[in-house]
């Protein structure tokens, strides 16, 4: 009977050891980005929960979540959207509504809140430019970007109606607080498109990856370019000819959500609350400019005091910036991206 | 027939076929699995709304756009100019490629398909490097003084077609150049006795004879450029939408499947018709062919 004493002393020492550890998956955008939410958030989070936590990385969430939640074959926990998708996501049911008894409520500012997908961290949609072409002289505003008398070269823009139109509307004097009030109108969206298509002559890329507008800025490609702040202090910092300015930014939010029917949905939210802590959302700034949403990240020190100028929601940043407005694109976004795409077919 | 062969052994012959039938069981599971059950289930989802209700509304959706319209155009200019390029290319290649001894052949053709080995990924950002404004091309032609200003290689359909040329040459060339193999010297040397000039042996003998080989190399290079997806979207710059960009496109930015089922249907649609289209001009040809010669 040996057999029997051997499984009665495994079965012992199985018990003495903590549970099997928890699993979670989590999918981000991969790269520089993902890199860094693993090293600042999720990395330690999953330490301190004693979680074995899985990476997928993918660079078009939303379409991933919609496959999965459609098929049934829900392979994430936690998925990294960006807030206007988060919010489409969530008016096609695809996520799980989030638990505000695990996640602290007060961590988001009241006009960010969302109850499926929660908004860490910001950046801003911003002009830069090779400094080469421009030394000293770079055009200061959006206007200033449309005037190809006054600054010829090559501009590379998003092959996408988002942050498009509404840096558009800015370069032909709407107010930052009107953007949405005129683009709600038929004729403001008209205007918009009709300001990009005239433009387009001058457009050499119109890119379609954060990644790609990074590789136009440095190599000289295109000497003015719409990009993600981010992207743009990379290539700074990486010694590549360029500069940008978060005047007339459109500030947007990332956000992380559960997938409808995640298989480990309890432990997910455990994860994005421990993983938004405002210490960590705070260390993501080590590694890419993308800023806290969490009022508290800021206080205590917790960033440095020379890094605040590199982030969009810093307050001497933020004064003539678009917070981009997730219900309006919810509600609009297919009828401004069908406009931009028969005005770049035009 | 059976009334020569021994029943036993006909009965024997129907057993062996039937095995050696079976035997592609197997594969003709695993195709109607990968192939045709995706198929059934993309036209279902054609005719699904986003809420699971059956609807013809994603065809009138898809094909009253205007957008659809001139991603056709875009798909056919590429896919034809891909064509006529690979034909003017390929055509000559094979051609020399068959005039050499086999062993020198079969090296160049190693060199031919060297690209065949490479992720098209790979390929498609070497030729950014090639083209871009500061790439090695433009490097060369500016600093040679050849330009004054570096030229749009890339980020246009110059680019674009260019990249798709580079991967479907070589698909391109295997049949023709099978094909030119296979022709009889003696016939391109009787036709020079009969004093052919080197024209009307091309035109009366290599071409007939390799016909062909340049019909499957043609279908093949219509197929695959229908379809091609990464090297418009990375060497396009935004400016060359094929239909399969609008599929990306009613997929991620729009979610609505239902438009991109219909716009893959459409490109199937366009297949089968390219198909039968070249099997129709085949066959014609070789009928001439077969009129001209009785005559």
């Amino acid at each position: 009977m040996s057999w029997l004493r051997i499984s009665l002393a495994a079965f012992a020492i199985s018990a003495a050891l903590p549970v099997h550890a928890q699993t979670v998956t989590i999918t981000t955008a991969g790269g520089d980005y993902g890199n860094a939410m693993k090293e600042a958030m999720w990395g330690p989070a999953a330490k301190e929960l004693g979680y074995d936590v899985r990476e997928e990385t993918l660079s078009d969430g939303l379409a991933a979540l919609k496959m999965q939640v459609t098929s049934g074959a829900i392979t994430t926990d936690v998925i990294h959207l960006g807030s206007p998708e988060g919010a489409q996501a969530a008016a096609q049911s695809l996520l799980e509504p989030l638990d505000y008894k695990i996640i602290d409520p007060k961590s988001v500012p009241d006009g960010a809140k969302s109850d499926y997908c929660y908004p860490f961290d910001s950046y801003g949609t911003v002009m830069s430019w090779n400094t080469k072409t421009y030394g000293e002289n770079p055009p200061k505003t959006w206007a200033e970007f449309w005037d190809v008398a006054k600054f010829s070269g090559r501009r590379a823009l998003r092959a996408n109606a988002q942050d498009s139109i509404e840096i558009a509307l800015l370069s032909d004097g709407v107010a930052p607080a009107d953007v949405y009030a005129v683009l709600s109108t038929p004729e403001g969206l008209e205007r918009a498109i009709k300001r990009l298509e005239a433009i387009k002559p001058n457009v050499a890329v119109w890119w379609t990856s954060g990644a790609q507008s990074a590789q136009l800025l440095k190599d000289g490609e295109a000497d003015l370019v719409v990009t993600w702040n981010g992207r743009a202090e990379t290539v700074k910092k990486d010694g590549g000819a360029a500069d940008y300015t978060f005047k007339g930014s459109v500030i947007g939010t990332d956000c992380l959500g559960v997938p409808k029917g995640a298989p480990n949905k309890e432990a997910a939210m455990k994860l994005i609350a421990a993983m938004t802590q405002p210490a960590r959302v705070a260390k993501l700034t080590d590694f890419i400019a993308y800023g806290p949403v969490n009022p508290a990240a800021y206080e205590g020190g917790l960033i440095p005091e020379d890094r605040l100028k590199t982030l969009a929601t810093a307050p001497e940043n933020a004064g003539t910036s678009v917070f981009s407005n997730s219900e309006w694109w919810v509600k609009n976004g297919e009828a401004a991206q069908q406009a931009f795409d028969e005005m770049m077919a035009r | 027939m059976t009334v020569t062969v021994d029943p036993a052994l006909a009965a024997d012959a129907r057993r062996e076929r039937r095995f050696f039938l079976s035997l592609s069981l197997p594969a003709l599971f695993i195709v109607g699995l990968a192939a045709i059950l995706p198929i059934l289930w993309i036209i279902r989802q054609s005719f699904l709304t986003t809420g699971g209700e059956y609807t013809v509304g994603n065809y009138a959706k898809v094909l009253s756009s205007g957008l659809t319209w001139s991603a056709l155009v875009t798909t056919l200019e590429l896919s034809l100019g891909t064509l006529a390029i690979c034909i003017l290319l390929g055509t000559p290649l094979a051609l020399a490629l068959a005039s050499v001894r086999p062993r020198v052949a079969n090296v160049l053709m190693a060199f031919v398909m060297l690209p065949l080995w490479t992720a098209i990924l790979v390929r498609t950002y070497g030729w950014l490097v090639l083209l871009r404004r500061d790439g090695l091309i433009n490097a060369a032609l500016t600093g040679s003084g050849l330009t004054a200003e570096p030229l749009p290689l890339v980020y246009n359909f110059t680019g674009t077609l260019i990249g798709m040329v580079h991967y479907m040459l070589p698909l391109f060339l295997l049949p023709v150049y099978a094909a030119m193999r296979d022709i009889d010297q003696n016939l391109i040397r009787a036709a020079a006795s009969m004093g052919a000039t080197l024209g009307q042996v091309m035109r009366t003998v290599i071409m007939p004879l390799s016909a062909g080989g340049i019909f499957s190399g043609s279908i093949i290079v219509l197929i695959y450029s229908i379809g091609f997806f990464i090297t418009p979207a990375v060497l396009g710059g935004g400016k060359v939408n094929p239909l399969s960009t609008r599929i990306e496109r009613a997929l991620s930015t729009f979610q609505d499947w239902g438009s991109a089922s219909v716009l893959g249907i459409l490109l199937l649609v366009l297949m089968a018709l390219i198909g039968v289209m070249l099997l129709a001009a085949r066959r014609l040809l070789a009928h001439n062919t077969v009129d001209a010669s009785h005559a």
